[in-house]
């Protein structure tokens, strides 16, 4: 108590650099905690959407389907398969879809297409499917009146065919039991925008693309999405568990290019972080060392009457961790509303910018323990660092050197 | 066998080097036994404060033997020799050097705070200390607040505060005028008598000499009289 005392006491001697020093920390630290929240909350927007466009969190193939697709790598689709993954705990909902690819007509036009069979019920709970139809209605898995089925067209497979609502489209593929397959459908809806992933995409319903490729009850895919986007890993080794015939992945793997690409980028941010930080923190060991060397007469006293050289040094540390704590707390102090305000607030772009067909027209802020947690303990590591040569070197101090004589 | 306090043996201290040497001391051999009130005497440079930095292991000697208590403090480590000065050595400063931003009280108990004494032993012991050389009232202030004698008495206290085998002083009074100098050889003198507290001091001063039990009169680096009263 009495070290702790001295240490405290010793930090109030030069009030006005104190308060400098611990102003300079505050700012690295609130500028630590602003630019954590503004990445993770920007970053979790980004996963929610990119999440809920087209991947979910997990899915689930045959064999290698997701680095070598074949149309024949089929799961068979039985209710009980599905009750079995959708009652694993933190599972929200399950989407099972078929992909193949085809060419698609319209009058005289052509183009390349891939088709994705969707159960449109589920799809709306597990994908933003349902919010992207720009044009027409969400399609249902019912013949029309003349006896078609209805297809969605990602708006480039509409530009390319010059296309629209209610008109023809003619699809060709191969059956995975290797027949032709082809059919005539109805467009009853365009999806998303130039920008968006599935602009070449034609939408089927499920049992209309199954019947289309000869796939009776069997799906290439599950698509889930969970109740709590952190639990990835945990839940995706639960049903490799539960599902040893097949194959689980999360998110992060199926598209793993953009998850290291976002991944590589948080780094960066964070190294920017880390520099800033150093930065300041130059400023904080040139505070701690003056305020050595001013006192160098006293630690030749403390060492003469008893004082190890650790217990010095640990003064030392004592000390700029106070300078840090209190930094620390001031900082909460001014960070916690304005972060509190970006992530119920966040900033207007003057820009908004097209991620997948969506826009985002605020950058959100992130407000969590980890916002606050994470810069608190990168100050304090610093703030140990710095303490460390000031601190060898008032350990070093030679009593008879240091006081001259007695 | 011997019970003395400090025991030096042909111990010499030199500085620099070829030309440059200085032989601040040179083939020093005293004894000092407990319960002594040795004053060490001599002209400036003539290694009085050197030889007290040796016997209180603040500095090592460049040859011979430094025993305190039996015990030759060459070659401890810094740990080792910061604890045999907290537990057996008290040292009062010419300069007073109490830490300024602790009161009395606290400079007195810091030394007991390091020995690991608890709480309230230390802080009875603190009022011990501070009755012994009489500023009872005063151990709240803070060193900036008392006057140059009492800081003093406070460092004597301190020093005392951990019951060490001896206390060193190197000029404890250059500092202080006449009165109050001779006032705080008395403390010092009083608690060599009731207390059986070994002092060895370094000094000037004629008034001060006239009171030590033993007179070590130091030239050039080497002890030239011994005498004991």
């Amino acid at each position: 108590m009495l070290l702790l005392k001295l240490a405290f006491r010793n930090i109030l001697r030069q009030r006005r650099r104190t308060i400098l020093t611990v102003l300079s920390m505050t700012g690295g630290y609130v500028l630590c905690c602003l630019s954590f929240s503004l990445t993770d909350g920007s970053y979790k927007n980004v996963i929610r959407i990119f999440t809920m466009d087209h991947t979910g969190h997990i899915q689930i193939h045959r064999d290698d389907y997701l680095q070598r697709p074949k149309v024949f790598k089929g799961i068979d689709d039985t209710p009980e398969q599905r009750q079995q993954i959708h009652s694993q705990p933190g599972v929200q909902s399950i989407a099972p879809r078929v992909f193949t690819p085809a060419l698609a007509y319209a009058g005289t036009r052509n183009t390349p297409v891939q088709i994705v069979g969707v159960d449109p019920a589920l799809e709306k709970t597990t994908s933003r499917l349902f919010d992207k139809v720009t044009q027409g209605q969400y399609f249902d898995a019912t013949l029309n009146a003349d006896g078609y089925y209805s297809a969605m067209l990602g708006i480039g497979v509409a530009e390319s065919l010059r296309i629209n609502i209610g008109d023809e489209l003619i699809l060709i593929s191969q059956g995975a039991d290797g027949s032709i397959a082809n059919d005539i459908y109805i467009v009853t809806a365009i999806v998303g925008t130039r920008n968006s992933w599935d602009r070449n995409k034609v939408y089927l319903p499920l049992s209309v693309a199954q019947e289309f490729l000869s796939f009776y009850g069997k799906v290439h895919q599950y698509s889930l999405l969970l109740e709590d986007e952190n639990a990835v890993g945990r839940i995706t080794q639960s049903l490799a568990t539960a599902l040893p015939t097949l194959t689980v992945n999360p998110w992060m793997q199926v598209e793993a290019t953009f998850y290291n690409s976002m991944e590589a980028d948080k780094r960066g941010n964070r190294f920017t972080l880390l520099i800033i930080v150093f930065i300041v923190f130059i400023g904080v060991l040139n505070t701690v060392l003056m305020s050595v060397l001013e006192r160098t007469r006293e630690f030749g006293v403390l060492k003469a009457i008893g004082s190890r050289p650790a217990t010095i040094a640990g003064l030392i540390l004592i000390e700029t961790m106070m300078l840090a704590s209190m930094s620390l707390l001031v900082g909460v102090v001014i960070a916690a509303p304005i972060i509190a305000w970006f992530a119920l607030r966040g900033i207007a772009l003057p820009d908004p910018i097209d991620m997948g067909g969506i826009e985002f027209g605020f950058m959100t802020g992130e407000f969590s323990v980890g916002v606050f947690a994470w810069p608190m303990l990168l100050i304090m590591a610093f703030a140990i660092v710095v303490s460390i040569p000031p601190g060898i070197r008032a350990a070093r101090v030679s009593p008879t050197r240091a006081m001259g004589s007695f | 066998m011997t019970n003395a306090v400090i025991k030096t043996m042909e111990v010499c201290r030199y500085f620099g080097e070829g030309e440059t040497l200085v032989k601040a001391v040179e083939q020093v051999s005293i004894t000092i036994e407990p319960g002594e009130f040795t004053a060490i005497i001599g002209p400036s440079g003539s290694g009085k404060s050197t030889l007290l930095h040796l016997v209180g292991g603040l500095d090592n000697p460049t040859s011979g033997v430094v025993e305190l208590s039996g015990t030759n403090i060459a070659n401890m480590s810094g740990a080792q020799i910061s604890d045999f000065r907290r537990d057996h050595i008290g040292f009062v400063f010419q300069a007073y050097n109490l830490i300024p931003v602790l009161s009395a009280e606290e400079n007195i108990e810091y030394i007991m705070l390091l020995q690991g004494i608890a709480g309230p032993a230390r802080r009875q012991r603190v009022q011990e200390m501070l009755e012994l050389v009489g500023l009872n009232d005063l151990g709240s202030r803070r060193p900036n607040q008392l006057s140059g004698g009492q800081q003093q008495r406070v460092a004597v206290a301190r020093a005392m505060a951990s019951h060490p085998d001896i206390i060193l002083a190197d000029e404890p009074t250059a500092n202080l005028d006449s009165k109050t100098g001779i006032a705080l050889l008395d403390v010092m003198k009083d608690l060599n008598e009731t207390h059986n507290m070994t002092f060895v001091f370094s000094t000037h001063d004629e008034k001060i000499m006239s009171r030590a039990s033993r007179l070590i009169h130091m030239e050039d680096g080497a002890v030239v009289h011994d005498e004991r009263r």
